[in-house]
């Protein structure tokens, strides 16, 4: 928010900003009037005649509420720099069913118009925060309007009261420019408190926003564990097992020409040796792939410093304690390092990088800084957003710093306890 | 030779007392955790040993550290680390005493039984016995503006042999060049890298060390 000191400014912004939110919250009630004033208007004697006014109130209320709370959200979170999160619940996907069938996420339907249509209404039916936002459209004209409509009403009366000549509508009118003055700066500011009390999401609501995020998390990790599965499955069976294979059928063709041909079955074996120490060091690269051995046997901040010793950059490593995390989030940190510095060692054209680690009372910090070019940023899809999404699982945080020319630095924050 | 063999696979490690013993050397104790390990090294003392880097209780790197711990209270005594996988780190740990006797290969390199027990010899001489892997490794690490730049080319091969614990006669084997050759080459990288006159053995270990070391 923009504070201007200077007092006029004050009474000019405050006076906008109370006939903003008088107008905003006074609108729906100004349909409610006109409705009656029409039912009046058509005879109110005759009960048929509150027919259509009724509708009219109905109709109006319900369509306007959403717009208007949208309006009073943004206004408080311009104003005062006070988000409050709208939560309505979002629409499921859509699908066609191998029945030929369309679920919505509620029900079956015979086509896709009715599909949405149906789950529209379910939607908009069952949402809480549709219903607070009734109850808000109800409080908001007796509070926070009532109170922006301060200056407006001052106003007015100045306007009615100096065009007289008597000196008792003289005086209400000086009094109604008084009021108006002096409550233009402070009248538009209970619709802050009113909007935080009212239309904030329930702890029913965020718990059902936390069960979302974390829902998408789940299944990010499933997804990301069922290729890291497949990638594995198909290493073994291309590699090593083929390999194995391999060195069976050279030792029984060995075996074979033992007797006949001694120098084949030594040139044999001479292979199925070399085989043996080739599936070897694949499944060496394999492994280092999944859970690298250092890390096992020392902990995460020797294996980065085993790791930075095998990137050709000159990689210092500075940690304050000798850190022992919980292996899930040690292997997470650990191949956020790796991807960290080969990218630096890729792209970022740095001469030397330099990673700490930091442990405070609430988690572990490590830095990745080097002396590239920059550039480097988290564009949804690309690697620094899968890292951060793999670093979402443990609520940890991504935090890249990089202008074009450099340098870099990469932060990444997890939560935890460490032993 | 007398060896004491540490290796928490029962199938290995019976393999290994059966291939050493096969070349004539006797295996004095076998042990199967990291504490067993230091114990047999104190009690024993062997001309060699041949130790597993991750053993339990804890399946981490107590072999490792149980031969530190042993060459620290005995200084130069001759440990070969196999391992399944090597590191340059460990490697650099192996070698930070400067004292010599030490050698660190891939598990694989026994599938060559001459060359093995060759290396366990060489090690025992107080030589050293290093992984190619690990060699290529920490040469690929050497930035082009250290010191070291200055050495030629086949100087830098020379050094990279002289790392993997080859003799001189063996490297002229393997740079197809004569044994005097190789023996000019060490003499002016020794000289290069400030390296004074000393017993021969140490004096190799040492140009590794300052290859590795020079800031």
């Amino acid at each position: 928010m923009r504070q201007s000191d200077a007092w006029p400014a004050c009474v000019g912004v405050g006076f906008v900003r109370a006939c903003a939110v008088a107008v905003i919250s006074m609108l729906i009630p100004a349909v409610w009037v006109a409705a009656v004033a029409l039912g009046i208007w058509w005879g109110a004697g005759n009960p048929w005649s509150w027919v259509a006014p009724l509708v009219l109130v109905c109709a109006g209320t319900l369509t306007l509420s959403r717009p208007v709370c949208r309006i009073v959200r943004l206004l408080v979170a311009r104003w005062t720099a006070t988000e409050v999160p709208a939560g309505y619940r979002q629409a499921g996907p859509v699908t066609q069913m191998s029945t030929g069938y369309w679920w919505n996420g509620f029900s079956y339907e015979r086509t896709r118009r009715d599909a949405l249509m149906d789950q529209k209404w379910r939607l908009w039916w069952t949402d809480p925060a549709v219903w607070r936002d009734l109850r808000f459209i109800l409080i908001a004209p007796f509070t926070a309007g009532a109170v922006a409509a301060l200056p407006l009403a001052g106003v007015g009366a100045a306007a009615l009261g100096l065009g007289q000549s008597e000196p008792v509508a003289r005086l209400v009118g000086v009094l109604g420019l008084v009021v108006a003055v002096a409550a233009a700066p402070y009248a538009w500011r209970p619709v802050e408190p009113v909007a935080v009390r009212f239309l904030r999401p329930s702890s029913v609501m965020a718990l059902a926003d936390r069960v979302d995020e974390l829902t998408a998390q789940h299944a990010d990790t499933t997804v990301a564990q069922a290729a890291e599965f497949r990638r594995i499955e198909r290493n073994l069976h291309d590699g090593a097992q083929a390999r194995l294979v391999m060195l069976g059928l050279s030792l029984a063709t060995a075996e074979k020409l033992m007797e006949t041909d001694p120098e084949q079955a030594r040139a044999l074996l001479r292979d199925a040796r070399s085989g043996a120490a080739a599936s070897l060091a694949e499944l060496r690269e394999l492994v280092r792939g999944i859970s690298p051995p250092v890390l096992n046997e020392r902990g995460l901040v020797d294996a980065v410093r085993a790791l930075a010793l095998d990137i050709p950059l000159d990689v210092t490593v500075s940690a304050d304690v000798r850190l022992r995390l919980d292996p899930p989030i040690e292997s997470a940190l650990y191949f956020g390092v790796a991807e960290l510095l080969t990218n630096t060692a890729k792209h970022a054209r740095a001469a030397r990088a330099r990673v700490s680690f930091v442990r405070d009372d609430t988690g572990v910090v490590i830095e990745v800084e080097d002396d590239g070019q920059g550039g480097a940023d988290g564009r949804p899809g690309g690697g620094l957003d899968g890292l951060r999404r793999r670093l979402a699982v443990f609520d940890g945080t991504l935090e890249i710093a990089s202008p074009p020319g450099g340098p870099t630095c990469v932060r990444m924050a997890v939560p935890c306890e460490s032993s | 030779m007398r060896i004491v063999i540490a290796e928490d696979l029962y199938l290995l490690r019976d393999g290994m007392v059966r291939l050493i013993e096969a070349y004539g050397h006797q295996v004095v104790a076998t042990a199967a955790t990291g504490p067993e390990t230091l114990d047999a090294l104190r009690t024993w003392r062997p001309d060699v040993s041949v130790i597993d880097v991750r053993m339990p209780p804890s399946q981490s790197d107590e072999g490792l550290r149980a031969a530190l711990a042993a060459r620290s209270e005995m200084p130069g005594l001759p440990v070969l680390i196999l391992s399944q996988h090597v590191e340059q780190l460990y490697a650099r740990e192996l070698l930070a005493d400067g004292s010599g006797g030490v050698g660190y290969l891939l598990k694989e390199s026994v599938f060559d039984a001459d060359q093995f027990i060759a290396a366990l010899e060489r090690v025992a001489g107080g030589g050293t016995a290093m992984d190619p892997a690990v060699i290529a490794k920490l040469l690929a690490g050497t930035a082009p503006d250290r010191e070291l730049g200055r050495l030629t080319d086949r100087e830098q091969s020379v050094l990279a042999l002289m790392a993997e614990g080859l003799s001189n006669q063996a490297i002229g084997r393997r740079l197809f060049l004569s044994e005097s050759a190789i023996s000019k080459y060490t003499t002016s990288l020794f000289g290069k890298l400030g390296i004074t006159d000393d017993d021969n053995t140490n004096r190799r270990v040492r140009a590794v060390l300052a290859y590795l070391n020079k800031p």
